[in-house]
C-alpha cells in the first residue's frame, strides 16, 4: 500500500431534500431562508393532528421501498455526465426497506419475497445496480450520524489507495418508526424545529438523501475537496448527548487534526442543530471548547428537517455548495438565539467567501462524526499512515445455540451443530442485571459477546473502538415497538423500544459498558455484515493511533415474526438459529499472535474468481500457504455458492479439507462472524504449521476472503 | 398502603424490568429518577406512555414532571388527582 498523499475531490453531488432536487433548487431555497417543514402527509395517521416533518415531494415512482427510491435518485443526479462505474458504493442508513415493511405488517403479509428490500444493505445494492458498481456496496448505520460516516469512510478508503473512486452517502426516509420514535421521546417541535432559538422545543423528522461522488482523479471542475474526518463515541447514554458535549467536541478535534488545520482556519460550521434542548446546548459548548471566537455558523435544519441518517450527507453537500457559490446559509426558524448556547447563529443568509467548512453530525449510541469540506487544491490530504496488511488478534468469542464460546468449541471439535437459539439468561449470565435490563436479544448478544472477548484477551484496558456488523439489527424492539403502535391505534408506542430499535444500540451500549470513545460504527451487510465491520475496522485503525484496538463482531437475533420473512435463507420451518462472534483486534504487530486480514470483498460477477485467487497472492501461494478452508454458503445460495466453491478449489488447484461452517453454525446472516472464532479456535488447537493459513471464504452474491495466520517473527 | 402504589411498583418493574426489585423492596418515598433504581430520562417516558394508556393521566410538561415524578408516591398522589375515573 502506498503512502503517497491523495487528495479527495467532490466529482458530482446528487441531493435531495425537502429543500428540492439538485444543487441549484437547494442554492435558492437556502438564499431564502424558508422553512419546508410541513405537516405530515407521506403516509397517513389515525390520530391527527400530524406533526410537522421534512418530506420530499415528487419522488420518482420506482419500484422500491421509499428510502430506495431517495437514495438511487440521488445516486442519478451525482453520477450525471460520469462514464465510469464508481469503485465502491458506501450508504448511510437507517431505515432501509422499513416503511414498505411497516404496511406489510399492519396487512399481515406473511410473504416473505415482499419483505426483500426491509434489509439495510438492499439499499447500497440497489444503488450499485443503477450506477453499474461491481465493486464494494457498503452500509453504515450510525443512527443520525450515519451519512458522515459513510463519508468518512469512503475518504479514508480513497487516501489510502484502497479505491479510486467512491459514491458515498445518506439516505433516510420518513417512516412510523421515526415519526412516532420521536414523538415518544417528546423530542418533536409542535411548531417545527427551531435549532438554537430559545423556546425551541426538538426537532423535525425529515427525509432526503445525498450522494457524494469522490475521487482522488481531479476531474475538470472539482466541487470540493474533503480533507478530513474525525469519529468519536460519547460513551455516555444511548439517546442524549454528553451534557458537556465532550464526544462532539473530541471528534471535532480530531477531523482538524486529522487535517492538520488549526480551528481559526474554519470559516464556516454547519452545526449538527437539531433543535433538540439537549442537543444544542451540548453541541455549542463543544463548539465553544475548540473555537474560542467561533466562525460564522449555522444549522439548517430548522429549513430542512432532521434527514436523520442522510442529513450529514445533504449538509456535506451543502458545505460543498456554499464553498462554490460564497453562500454562508442561515439557521432558519431561530429568532431568539438561546443565550444559555452562547453562541450566534447566522439568522440571514450571507454572501460570504469561505474556504473551509466543518460539518458536524450527532446521533444515539453518542455516534459523533464531523468532516472538514474546503475549496479544491487549497490544502493537500495529509500523508496517510502506513499500515501493515493485517490485523493482530488479542481475544475471542462467540455465542451459539450451543452456548458461550467453550460450549459452542466443544461442540463444533466433536463435529456436532451448534444451531439453535440459546436462551436469555444464559445469554446474560455475565452481564450487570441493572444495565441490561432495557435491552432484549439483540444488543445481549453483542453485550456478552464483548465481555468475553475482552476477558479473553487477558487485557486490563479495554479496546477503544467498535466495529459491529448485524444482518438485521435489533428484530425485537423493531417488532415490538411497531406492534404496540398499531395495538393502541398509534397511541402508545415504547420510547424504551424505539431506543434499541436503532441499529447501532447495541454497538453504543459495549461502548458505554468499555468506555470505547473511539470510532464506532455499525455496517450492515446481510451475510457479510461480519465481514464489513472487518472491513469498516480495517479502514479506521490507524497503526500510529494510540488508541489502536478494536472490538469486530457481529450478531443478529432470532426472532419468531420477522427471521423467515426477512433472511432468504430461513425457511418457517428452519429451526430458528442466532448468536455471533467478536474478536478484540489491534493494528500493532506481535510477533507470535494470530492475525487476521480481509484480504477479499467483491460482488459476485464472472471473473470474481480469478481475482480472489490473485488478491490471494496467487496459486502457488494458496497452495504453499493454505491449510484449510472454512466455506460460507447461505442456504438461499446453495447452488450458486457451491459452484463458486467449487471454482475456486479448482481453479487454485487446491486440495485441503473444506468444512462448511454453516453445517455447523445454522444459518443466520453473522454466521461468519462465528466461523471466524471457529479458525482461530482450529489455530491455536491444532497443528497448524506456523507459516500456514486458514482461508474463511464467503459464497453467495458476494465473494470474501478472510486468511487466519501466524505473525512471522 | 393503598392500592394504586402497589399497583404502580408492580406496573413499574414489570415495564422498566426491574427484575431484580420485588415490590416490597420498591420504596415508594425514594427517589424515583437517578436514584438507586437507575431510573433515566428514557424509563421516565415509558412510565409517561404508561400512565397516559392505563390511568387516562397525561404528563406532557416538564416542570410537572420533575415533581410528579420525583418518587413513586407523588406519582401516586398526581395520578390520583388528575386520574379521569
Amino acid at each position: 500500500m502506498s503512502s503517497k498523499k491523495r487528495n479527495v475531490y467532490i466529482v458530482g453531488i446528487g441531493i435531495i431534500s425537502p429543500l428540492g432536487y439538485g444543487i441549484d433548487a437547494t442554492e435558492q431555497a437556502l438564499r431564502k431562508n424558508e422553512s419546508a417543514i410541513a405537516p405530515l402527509h407521506v403516509f397517513a395517521i389515525q390520530q391527527p393532528p400530524p406533526l410537522p416533518v421534512g418530506q420530499v415531494l415528487n419522488l420518482p415512482d420506482l419500484t422500491f421501498p421509499r428510502t430506495h427510491r431517495l437514495a438511487i435518485t440521488a445516486a442519478r443526479q451525482a453520477m450525471e455526465g460520469c462514464t465510469h462505474p464508481p469503485d465502491a458504493v458506501i450508504i448511510g442508513s437507517t431505515t432501509g426497506g422499513i416503511l414498505t415493511t411497516e404496511e406489510l405488517l399492519a396487512s399481515q403479509d406473511q410473504d416473505a419475497h415482499n419483505y426483500r428490500y426491509h434489509g439495510l444493505t438492499t439499499v447500497a445494492e440497489e444503488v450499485a445496480r443503477e450506477v453499474q458498481c461491481s465493486g464494494q456496496a457498503l452500509t453504515v448505520s450510525t443512527a443520525c450520524s450515519s451519512g458522515t460516516v459513510a463519508l468518512s469512510m469512503a475518504l479514508k478508503m480513497l487516501q489510502s489507495g484502497k479505491a479510486e473512486w467512491i459514491l458515498a452517502g445518506g439516505v433516510d426516509s420518513l417512516c412510523h418508526l421515526t415519526y412516532f420514535g420521536f414523538h415518544s421521546l417528546q423530542l418533536v417541535d409542535p411548531q417545527g424545529s427551531r435549532p438554537f432559538d430559545k423556546n425551541r422545543q426538538g426537532m423535525s423528522v425529515a427525509e432526503g438523501a445525498a450522494m457524494l461522488l469522490l475521487s482522488t482523479t481531479k476531474p475538470q471542475k472539482p466541487l470540493g475537496q474533503i480533507l478530513g474526518c474525525g469519529l468519536s463515541c460519547d460513551a455516555y447514554h444511548p439517546a442524549s448527548p454528553h451534557p458537556e458535549g465532550k464526544g462532539a467536541s473530541r471528534a471535532m478535534q480530531k477531523a482538524l487534526d486529522n487535517t492538520a488545520l488549526k480551528a481559526e482556519a474554519i470559516d464556516y460550521i454547519n452545526l449538527h442543530g437539531t433543535g433538540t434542548i439537549e442537543n444544542d446546548r451540548a453541541e455549542s459548548k463543544a463548539v465553544r471548547s475548540i473555537f474560542p471566537q467561533p466562525p460564522p455558523l449555522s444549522s439548517i435544519k430548522g429549513a430542512t428537517g432532521h434527514g436523520l441518517a442522510a442529513s450529514g450527507a445533504i449538509e456535506a453537500a451543502i458545505a460543498a455548495i456554499c464553498l462554490q457559490k460564497g453562500l454562508v446559509p442561515a439557521n432558519t426558524g431561530c429568532r431568539q438565539p438561546d443565550p444559555e448556547c452562547r453562541l450566534t447563529p447566522i439568522l440571514q443568509p450571507v454572501d460570504l467567501p469561505i474556504s473551509t467548512v466543518l460539518s458536524n453530525s450527532f446521533g444515539f449510541g453518542g455516534n459523533n462524526a464531523c468532516l472538514v469540506i474546503a475549496q479544491p487544491d487549497l490544502f493537500s490530504s495529509p500523508e496517510p499512515v502506513v499500515q501493515s496488511t493485517s490485523l493482530t488478534l488479542l481475544g475471542k468469542a462467540c455465542i451459539t445455540g450451543a452456548g458461550h464460546t467453550q460450549q459452542s468449541m466443544e461442540r463444533f471439535s466433536q463435529g456436532e451443530t451448534m444451531a439453535g437459539a440459546v436462551d436469555l439468561e444464559t445469554i446474560s449470565a455475565q452481564l450487570p442485571v441493572r444495565k441490561v435490563r432495557r435491552l432484549k436479544r439483540f444488543s445481549r448478544i453483542a453485550l456478552a459477546l464483548a465481555d468475553a472477548a475482552r476477558k479473553d484477551s487477558g487485557l486490563d484496558h479495554s479496546p477503544h473502538c467498535v466495529f459491529m456488523g448485524s444482518g438485521w439489527g435489533s428484530l425485537s424492539e423493531t417488532y415490538d415497538f411497531l406492534d404496540k403502535l398499531q395495538q393502541s391505534q398509534e397511541q402508545f408506542p415504547s420510547p424504551i423500544d424505539f431506543v434499541g430499535s436503532v441499529h447501532n444500540s447495541a454497538a453504543g451500549q459495549i461502548a458505554i459498558m468499555h468506555e470505547a470513545t473511539g470510532a464506532n460504527i455499525t455496517s450492515s451487510g446481510g451475510d457479510y455484515s461480519f465481514e464489513q465491520a472487518l472491513l469498516a475496522a480495517d479502514t479506521f485503525l490507524d497503526r500510529d493511533d494510540r488508541s489502536n484496538s478494536a472490538f469486530v463482531l457481529a450478531a443478529d437475533e432470532a426472532h419468531i415474526q420477522f427471521s423467515s420473512l426477512l433472511d432468504p435463507s430461513i425457511e418457517p420451518a428452519t429451526p430458528l438459529t442466532d448468536g455471533g462472534g467478536c474478536l478484540s483486534l489491534c493494528r500493532q504487530a506481535m510477533p507470535g499472535k494470530l492475525s487476521l486480514q480481509l484480504t477479499f470483498f467483491r460482488k459476485k460477477t464472472t471473473t470474481v474468481m480469478d481475482e480472489l485467487i490473485t488478491a490471494s497472492g496467487g496459486k502457488e501461494t494458496l497452495q504453499r500457504s493454505c491449510r484449510m478452508i472454512l466455506a460460507g454458503i447461505p442456504a438461499a445460495e446453495a447452488k450458486e455458492g457451491q459452484a463458486q466453491l467449487d471454482s475456486f478449489l479448482e481453479k487454485s488447484g487446491l486440495t485441503i479439507p473444506v468444512i462448511h461452517y454453516r453445517e455447523f453454525t445454522g444459518e443466520f446472516a453473522s454466521a461468519s462472524a462465528v466461523a471466524a472464532v471457529m479458525a482461530v479456535h482450529l489455530m491455536e488447537s491444532s497443528e497448524i504449521p506456523s507459516r500456514e493459513k486458514i482461508l474463511v471464504l464467503g459464497f453467495g452474491k458476494n465473494v470474501t476472503c478472510m486468511e487466519f495466520g501466524r505473525q512471522q517473527n | 398502603m393503598d392500592n394504586l402504589t402497589e399497583e404502580l411498583k408492580k406496573r413499574l418493574i414489570e415495564i422498566l424490568n426491574l427484575t431484580d426489585v420485588t415490590p416490597e423492596e420498591f420504596d415508594e418515598n425514594a427517589q424515583l429518577v437517578g436514584g438507586e433504581l437507575g431510573i433515566d430520562s428514557i424509563d421516565v417516558l415509558e412510565i409517561v406512555v404508561m400512565v397516559e394508556k392505563d390511568y387516562g393521566v397525561i404528563i406532557n410538561n416538564k416542570e410537572i414532571a420533575e415533581k410528579v415524578f420525583s418518587t413513586l408516591s407523588s406519582l401516586a398522589d398526581y395520578i390520583r388527582k388528575n386520574s379521569p375515573k
